[in-house]
């Protein structure tokens, strides 16, 4: 019996070491690129560790490009984004949680629905409003539009992790004396922590990650974001693989710091959220 | 009292403000283009944005870069709405559709009949849809090809007058230079990418088979050649490159400009379809190679066939619901004159689009432009419809890519381009 | 116990706490899919010529010279081979990361997830820079290891291809379907395992009695929905192959944009849009049908 458990676990960790192989050797192959000269990356066969190693695109990224620009604007549209949509979607998916109302089961599917439309069709109705409402080139714009994007599926995973909740807190509170939303911010909220962290990672990824919308809702170089930064470096006329890499690498940094303080959460959140429909 | 005392300064402070812009009357222009994120275009554009600048100092320039492959979904977003700056780039692939949209000026209406004159007329009819001038050429990116003046020196070639030599010449250059049994170095690079890059170019090396894409018949409708002996010897020659002779380096359809730059850069191919804006970008990237790089007009086929260059004209529209078209003449006009046009071809090696400087000693004499200089004399406009963006970003493409990968024969691949050029050209 | 008395008070709060939700889609979904719908009968350059067509654009779609149908069935293939993958790589790997007293559990959970992280600009510029057939390292790697003797030139060929994107694919998309499974696989009260136990259940009927069972909600929304997102996804196949060689790797949002952005013909983009729009919710209720039998 134990020797079978061994085998057995044996037999996990080989898939397990596969699996990580297939994930790292990109990165690290992404690593090295980043740290050749140019006469180097072209080199046949090529190298893992360069014969030449210069830290030169890292720097450039900084100084040839508009990176730090860059950056702030992702930063500060990305987590305005995910705070904002966080707080909507708790609503949202406290409202479908605790009360019944006409149409809601309407909604909960809409929420999936508003998934099936070809993104690259919004984007000139995306483009209208935006600029009816004289939001392009803005901060605000992309806020919104990222909004549009991650919220649906927010609320549908807070609705999930609130239904994880008992209801009979709620009851004790409003026995108490407690409005309905105070119930919802000051005693199922604080509880839902693991919940808002996965969605919140959730909306955090998918904004930073997003490329098309920001680049067509942006013609202001200045208010670019890192994703369009770096597709700018695949330009018609070159294509810099080792500022790419570089700066790829340091956009990436941020999510695996957050990703590994907590991943535990994440997992935790998704337990009750997701999960329970 | 203390919150009026405030209420009154941020007034004062608005008047102020409103005063100071309003007594310089500084107009601001918006320009869009595509070359403004490429480097040394960008160096020598805001060198020429300074100039402009000082000479007119109540006119300020708000330049906004777009990447040409994403300008194909911001200028119909940006037109929809309204809301497309004062100017912005136009060529060949969009006119067609600026015209439809009604989103260009009539430039016969903002320059003199005889400044239109003084450009090479080539470069502005393809700028041009029924008799309407849509765009203001800037500058011409005449495709020859690049060759290493070393290699063919080293080897005793000189540059070929037909494809056949130009195989002989591939053949020669294509081999194993440092001996360890696999090929590494090719003769050309062969763009057979899906997209314009790779699209563009085939137009040019298919119609020196004497054969037309799209044309005008006597009766004056739109016809194609791509089914006919000269359009599938094309086809054929095209891909034996690849499939028979084996001179191009493995892949070739994932060669697009960038990568086949970079084959350029890195010695790994010596000759390649393009303009002379790419000496510029190879020499940045590799010193070493100035001054070994040339560049003779495109090869024809023996019998029927004939010398071709494309011009690429790039130019800029003026957007028709602008207040400031009289400025936007004055920038565009200042794009061009002798002194613009002539650091912009220095430093790009773009081609001015006036007729006076195309003659200038200072372009006749560039020896690694003597190529392109004389790839212009075989000048044939390309034509503006609308539709011309798919044959050369699509259904070219597809067709050389599946004979390259097998999936149809020459006979199939043209047959079927044929269809669909014909089902186009229906349609509209 | 919900009072029916309150009934109408329950329905204000719902309402109230949709509200700024439902605004933001109110908005920035429904009338662009409104929008989608409309322009789909025009012959339209969406500036000064709006013909009504009626249905010809939907017929066109369909006619023999259109890539539309071709391209539906390379985006079925590629979503089916993508999803499969997911799902296979993401049951096989969560719960081998669920099981107990398995060494280095959280690194690895935490390596495991990494390609999440990146952009789909960047994995997809990434691997072709991998595949690529000169420089690409992968050729070398197979090399190394006797597996190829000579270079493949992996994205010049169709199978190479389209093997070459649903690998990236899956590369990029797998961690999402594994934190889902991993997440349900945790919430499966552990007396149900123990009962198995005791009543002799190997391991392979508990998995199937037991553990399946239970995800059955969870894989109902993470596959429809990694269905749909991969069915329209655009980044990753646009920059790596651009739809080729030939039409491989034509998947339907190519065709969507080259139609609308290439060939500015955007009613028939839009009714592509919508017969995909449709596609999609035929595949959600297929989905749905499917578990939801499966639980009787």
């Amino acid at each position: 019996m134990l020797k079978k458990m061994k085998i057995n676990n044996i037999l996990s960790l080989i898939i397990l070491i596969f699996a990580s192989f297939m994930v790292l050797f990109p990165v690290a192959w992404m690593l090295s690129t980043s740290l050749k000269t140019m006469q180097e990356m072209f080199v046949t066969p090529p190298r893992w560790i360069p014969q030449e190693i210069t830290f030169r695109a890292f720097a450039r990224i900084w100084t040839d490009y508009p990176f730090v620009r860059f950056f702030y604007n992702s930063i500060l549209i990305v987590s305005t984004t995910t705070i904002v949509s966080l707080f909507f979607s708790s609503l949202a998916g406290y409202g479908a949680s605790r009360f019944n109302f006409k149409g809601k089961s309407s909604f909960l599917v809409f929420l999936l629905v508003t998934q099936m439309f070809p993104s690259v069709m919004l984007l000139i109705p995306f483009y209208r409003v935006l600029n009816i409402l004289g939001l392009i080139n803005t901060h605000l714009g992309l806020i919104i539009v990222y909004m549009a994007f991650t919220t649906p599926l927010c609320s549908w995973m807070m609705y999930g992790y609130f239904e994880s909740i008992p209801k009979e807190l709620d009851d004790a509170a409003s026995i108490d004396g407690c409005s309905k939303f105070r119930t919802y911010w000051q005693i199922v909220l604080p509880l839902s922590l693991p919940g808002l962290a996965a969605t919140g990672i959730y909306a955090f990824i998918m904004s930073w990650n997003e490329y098309l919308f920001a680049l067509v809702l942006t013609t202001d170089d200045s208010m670019k974001t890192v994703p369009v930064g770096i597709g700018s470096l695949v330009g018609q006329y070159r294509t810099a693989w080792n500022d790419l890499m570089a700066v790829s690498l340091v956009a990436s940094i941020p999510m695996l710091i957050a990703f590994f303080f907590l991943s535990k959460k994440l997992i935790g959140g998704l337990t009750g959220g997701a999960v329970k429909q | 009292m203390k919150l009026r005392s405030n209420v009154k300064i941020v007034l004062f402070t608005l008047v102020f403000v409103l005063f100071s812009i309003m007594s310089v009357q500084a107009v601001t222009l918006e320009v869009m283009d595509s070359v403004i994120v490429e480097s040394p275009e960008r160096e020598a554009l805001l060198q020429i944005i300074e100039n402009f600048e000082e000479e007119n100092p109540d006119i300020t320039i708000d330049y906004q870069g777009v990447p040409m492959n994403d300008a194909y979904a911001q200028i119909p977003t940006l037109a929809t709405s309204g809301a497309l700056p004062d100017v912005y780039l136009a060529t060949l692939d969009f006119i067609g559709t600026f015209e439809d949209m009604g989103i260009a000026t009539d430039l016969r209406d903002v320059f003199s009949q005889e400044y239109l004159d003084g450009f090479n007329q080539n470069s502005l009819s393809e700028l041009t849809v029924d008799g309407k001038v849509l765009a203001h050429p800037f500058f011409v990116i005449p495709m020859g090809v690049l060759y290493r003046i070393d290699w063919f020196e080293e080897k005793g070639l000189t540059p070929p007058e037909t494809w056949e030599e130009f195989l002989d010449i591939a053949n020669e250059l294509t081999e194993d230079t440092n001996g360890d049994g696999s090929v590494d170095r090719w003769g050309f690079a062969m763009l057979a990418s899906r997209d314009g890059s790779g699209g563009s170019r085939f137009i040019q090396i298919f119609r020196t088979f004497g054969g037309y894409e799209l044309r005008l018949n006597d009766e004056g409708e739109y016809v194609t050649d791509v089914n006919t002996p000269q359009g599938r010897n094309a086809f054929e020659f095209f891909t034996e490159l690849n499939t028979e002779h084996e001179v191009v380096p493995p892949g070739p359809m994932e060669v697009s400009y960038g990568e086949a730059l970079n084959l350029m850069v890195t010695n790994k191919t010596a000759m390649m379809v393009t303009g002379p804006h790419s000496i510029g970008g190879i020499i940045e990237r590799n010193p070493e190679l100035d001054g070994k790089i040339g560049a003779f007009p495109l090869p024809m086929a023996q019998d029927g066939g004939k010398h071709i260059s494309v011009l690429n004209t790039y130019g800029h529209a003026i957007n028709p619901d602008s207040d400031k078209k009289e400025e936007a003449a004055k920038f565009l006009k200042f794009l061009v004159n002798d002194e613009s046009a002539l650091l912009w071809n220095e430093m790009t090696g773009r081609m001015p689009t006036r007729t006076g400087l195309l003659q200038s000693p200072e372009v006749q004499d560039r020896p690694d432009l003597a190529g392109f200089v004389e790839a212009m004399d075989y000048a044939e406009p390309l034509p503006t419809v609308s539709y011309y963006s798919t044959i050369m970003t699509d259904i070219l493409p597809s067709a050389y890519q599946s004979i390259i990968v097998g999936q149809a024969t020459v006979e199939e691949a043209a047959e079927r381009a044929e269809e669909r050029i014909i089902s186009l050209i229906e349609e509209n | 116990m919900k009072s029916l008395f309150s009934l109408k008070t329950e329905h204000k709060y719902g309402y109230i706490f949709i509200l700024p939700v439902a605004a933001v889609l109110g908005i920035l979904i429904i009338y662009p899919l409104l929008y989608g719908f409309y322009i789909s009968f025009f012959q339209t350059n969406l500036i000064n010529r709006w013909n009504f067509v009626e249905l010809e654009n939907y017929i066109n779609i369909f006619s023999g010279n259109s890539e539309f149908v071709n391209s539906i069935f390379v985006s079925i293939k590629f979503t089916s081979v993508v999803v499969l993958s997911h799902l296979v790589l993401g049951l096989l790997l969560a719960v081998i990361l669920n099981k107990k007293n398995l060494p280095f559990k959280e690194l690895f959970r935490s390596i495991l997830m990494i390609p999440w992280f990146f952009p789909e600009v960047v994995v997809a510029l990434l691997w072709r820079w991998i595949f690529n057939s000169m420089y690409g390292v992968f050729n070398y790697l197979l090399m190394n290891l006797n597996i190829i003797e000579d270079k493949i030139t992996w994205l010049s060929s169709m199978r190479g291809a389209f093997f070459v994107v649903v690998f990236t694919a899956v590369w990029k998309g797998y961690p999402l379907i594994l934190v889902m499974i991993l997440a349900g696989l945790q919430s499966i009260p552990e007396e149900l395992y123990e009962v198995a136990k005791i009543d002799g259940a190997n391991s392979f009927q508990t998995f199937f009695y037991i553990t399946l069972p239970n995800l059955r909600s969870v894989l109902l929304v993470s596959l429809i929905l990694d269905t749909v997102w991969w069915f329209k996804n655009f980044p990753i196949v646009w920059l790596m192959t651009r739809g080729g060689p030939v039409n491989a790797t034509n998947v339907v949002s190519i065709d969507i944009y080259q139609t609308a952005f290439q060939s500015f013909n955007f009613g028939k983009a839009s009714a592509s849009a919508v017969i995909v729009f449709f596609i999609c919710l035929g595949i959600a209720m297929i989905y749905k049908s499917m578990i939801t039998e499966e639980e009787m």
